[in-house]
């Protein structure tokens, strides 16, 4: 297969490069992405149960492997600047990923244009 | 005719590594949720054990490597359950129960459903390596052996 593409003109080898490392960043922003999402889903299911308890309800936060008795006023707080942040880097990591699937989108189309056959008609 | 014979041959082989893929993906997320029922049944075992102890009862509780260490029941009626994100809630014996049979219940759904369809993807690819196994042998036919 390396055999077949080292013949390739250098320009389309290039392309082709190019083409591999486009798709890996937007797997690697994908993966990101996703992590931030599931982060999320958990910090809303989270708040979302805090706010059917009473003010006075006991609750802990995990502090590595220890539980630590914190008021729920402020585990809402803290879950709700996390949650922004995270919405913030979803948002950048979405744009992020729209821009590479149109870089993705233009090199393909090159590509395709540089290895198809000419058509004799289009001579 | 061939070329068209090639061309499904191709197609085929493309779908049928994306099947193995998804078949993959699916057993894994299998996988994944049989791991967190058998930590929810633990977890029911021990809240259906716990509501038959009284308060000081000793206990052993487990640090790991199968060592333990003594512990008094403080308070048999109260249990910590996550919530998710970090955030433990104190409830009742009674809504803890209620809260893992919950979970049990829709992780339950959640593997029937993903269940269904890896045999769905599973039926799918025997189809598609009978499929091909037929244009392999037509492939053949139309082309004299090579000794490959």
């Amino acid at each position: 297969m390396s055999e077949e593409i080292s013949k390739l003109p250098p320009q389309v080898q290039e392309r082709l490069l190019r083409l591999q490392q486009l798709q890996q960043t937007l797997q690697s922003v994908l993966a990101q992405k996703q992590q931030v999402e599931l982060e999320l889903t958990e910090i809303e299911q989270a708040l979302s149960e805090l706010e059917k308890l009473a003010d006075n309800a006991v609750i802990y936060r995990a502090i590595g492997s220890l539980l630590v008795k914190a008021e729920k006023a402020n585990v809402t707080a803290d879950l709700n600047e996390r949650k922004e942040l995270l919405n913030m880097r979803a948002t950048v990591l979405g744009k992020q990923e729209g821009r590479l699937r149109g870089q993705l989108k233009d090199l393909q189309a090159k590509l395709q244009q540089d290895l198809s056959p000419v058509s004799p008609s289009s001579r | 005719m061939a070329g068209k014979v090639e061309e499904e041959f191709r197609k085929l082989s493309v779908e049928l590594r994306i099947l193995e893929d998804t078949a993959e993906a699916l057993q894994s997320r299998i996988n994944m949720v049989n791991a967190v029922v058998t930590d929810l049944t633990y977890a029911n075992m021990t809240l259906e054990g716990l509501g038959k102890h009284k308060m000081d009862s000793e206990l052993l509780v487990p640090i790991g490597g199968s060592s333990y260490i003594k512990a008094t029941l403080q308070d048999p009626d109260k249990v910590i359950v996550g919530m998710g994100a970090g955030v433990s809630v104190e409830k009742t014996l009674q809504e803890a129960k209620e809260i893992v049979k919950k979970r049990l219940d829709n992780l339950d759904k959640t593997r029937m459903s993903l269940q269904q369809r890896f045999t769905q993807v599973a039926q799918r690819i025997s189809e598609d390596r009978a499929k091909l196994e037929e244009l392999v042998a037509e492939l053949r036919k139309g082309k004299p052996s090579k000794n490959v």
